[in-house]
């Protein structure tokens, strides 16, 4: 049995070169994919906490995110082989006018280490290309990011084009971003705000989960 | 009357001759640029410290050389003096002129970066600690020596990716430039990193309404002792309340 501890600890300390050597060996002996994203899940989760209390910064959560990429790209395939279904297909993207997307970038890597499937349409996306995402891909949660004050302003009209098109009782919308706050998601009507990269995960448990 | 001012230092030069224009006597004291890395509770923690070093009943009103910033202005408590502060999301409405103005430059004119004076020769103060604590803004060497070749490459590329999505440098112009230099920077780094340039001019007539102690309800929110500036989420940007 390959240790896994060493997996928990090469994404906990952003070693991605470590977290691919410990999966391939977990493999070559049998591990089953399930079991090696039960190990990625919990150390990014403690990734955000030590980020939370201000001993993780930015770069070091883009390593972490990182060493557990290289991990899931390996057992990503085994997954879907296995035809095992993901927690939840998330839609995410920074909103139009916004392109300040490492805050995005970082909370799609968690979701992705949550064993959810992230369609992520990039930086500055308009409300319908959201919308055509869900469609094509029957995403059952959004997640909509902005950095700015000034562009804020395209969540809500993201969220009432998803009830013009008549699809909003068909997905879960969360919003987050620095000045975002669970009062301004409450305004607009999202269901659920997160005020970290790691929230965000919890949140899209609680909310996305099928 | 007598005001104090507590600005951001990114709009030294600007609020410098609005203060010598002001028919008022204004205390001016300036804080680093950038405080809006640290993100809206850190900064307005650092905000809210400066208004509270000021002594009762020194002052008529404490005017706040900043917009929104992020949310770093939500949340100010005005203690025993009135606060007022511009209905502006950032520095770069306040020397446009106004909401209207930047809001119509905005949706015209995305993927645009922003050069003032203030933005070319202030902030070096603060860098250290924004750069160590966040890594934004660091250069590939400085990354590379803490993170190795391999992580430092990587976080670079990462960290600056959303750079590609610029397309354009605008630089304001005040008139306060003492020459041709800071334009000529900025074009240059315009040419440097493949944007087109623009000079816009700027219009300080708004920041000198501030300081003049002329508060239209349009284009100032007044914070009377014991209420606080909150962000609004609307044309008004930010609202006081108890």
């Amino acid at each position: 049995m390959p240790d896994l501890d060493k997996l928990h600890k090469a994404v906990i300390e952003g070693d991605w070169k470590a977290a691919a050597a410990v999966t391939h060996a977990a493999i070559a002996e049998g591990v089953a994919a399930l079991t090696i994203v039960g190990c990625l899940v919990p150390a990014m989760d403690e990734v955000g906490r030590l980020f939370e209390c201000e001993e993780y910064f930015v770069p070091e959560m883009l390593l972490s995110a990182r060493a557990m990429k290289a991990s899931m790209e390996i057992i990503r395939p085994l997954l879907a082989a296995a035809g095992d279904e993901p927690v939840g297909r998330v839609v995410i993207g920074t909103v139009k006018g916004d392109l300040h997307d490492i805050g995005k970038n970082l909370v799609a890597s968690m979701l992705e280490g949550g064993g959810f499937e992230v369609i992520d349409l990039g930086a500055d996306v308009a409300p319908e290309r959201f919308i055509e995402a869900v469609a094509a891909r029957h995403a059952n949660l959004v997640a909509l990011s902005a950095l700015l004050t000034v562009t804020m302003p395209s969540m809500k009209t993201t969220i009432d084009a998803f009830h013009a098109a008549g699809m909003r009782d068909k997905v879960k919308i969360m919003v987050g971003g620095a000045p975002v706050t669970q009062q301004y998601a409450d305004s607009i009507g999202a269901d659920g705000y997160s005020d970290s990269a790691g929230g965000a995960v919890a949140l899209a448990r609680k909310l996305g989960v099928v | 009357m007598r005001l104090k001012l507590i600005s951001c230092e990114v709009l030294f030069r600007e609020m410098c001759q609005a203060c010598a224009h002001s028919p008022h006597q204004v205390d001016l004291e300036f804080l680093p640029k950038g405080l809006h890395d640290l993100g809206g509770k850190p900064m307005a923690a650092r905000i809210q410290e400066a208004v509270d070093r000021t002594g009762e009943g020194e002052y008529r009103a404490i005017l706040l050389g900043y917009g929104l910033c992020g949310n770093g202005l939500d949340g100010l408590t005005a203690r025993h003096t009135r606060l007022v502060l511009p209905r502006a999301h950032d520095c770069i409405a306040l020397l446009m002129g106004s909401h209207a103005c930047y809001q119509a430059y905005f949706d015209g004119n995305p993927g645009t970066y922003y050069r003032s004076t203030g933005w070319l020769e202030r902030g070096q103060g603060l860098q250290q600690l924004t750069h160590h604590t966040l890594g934004f803004d660091e250069s590939l060497d400085a990354l590379v020596r803490r993170y190795g070749e391999d992580n430092g490459r990587y976080l670079f590329e990462e960290m600056t990716r959303y750079r590609a999505q610029y397309r354009k440098l605008t630089f304001i112009e005040t008139g306060l430039e003492a020459g041709g230099e800071f334009m000529a920077e900025a074009a240059a780094e315009a040419r440097e990193k493949g944007w087109s340039f623009e000079r816009l001019p700027g219009d300080l007539a708004w920041l000198g309404r501030l300081v003049e102690g002329v508060w239209p309800e349009a284009e100032f929110v007044v914070a009377e002792p014991g209420q606080r500036i909150v962000a609004s989420y609307d044309d008004r940007v930010v609202k006081a309340q108890a």
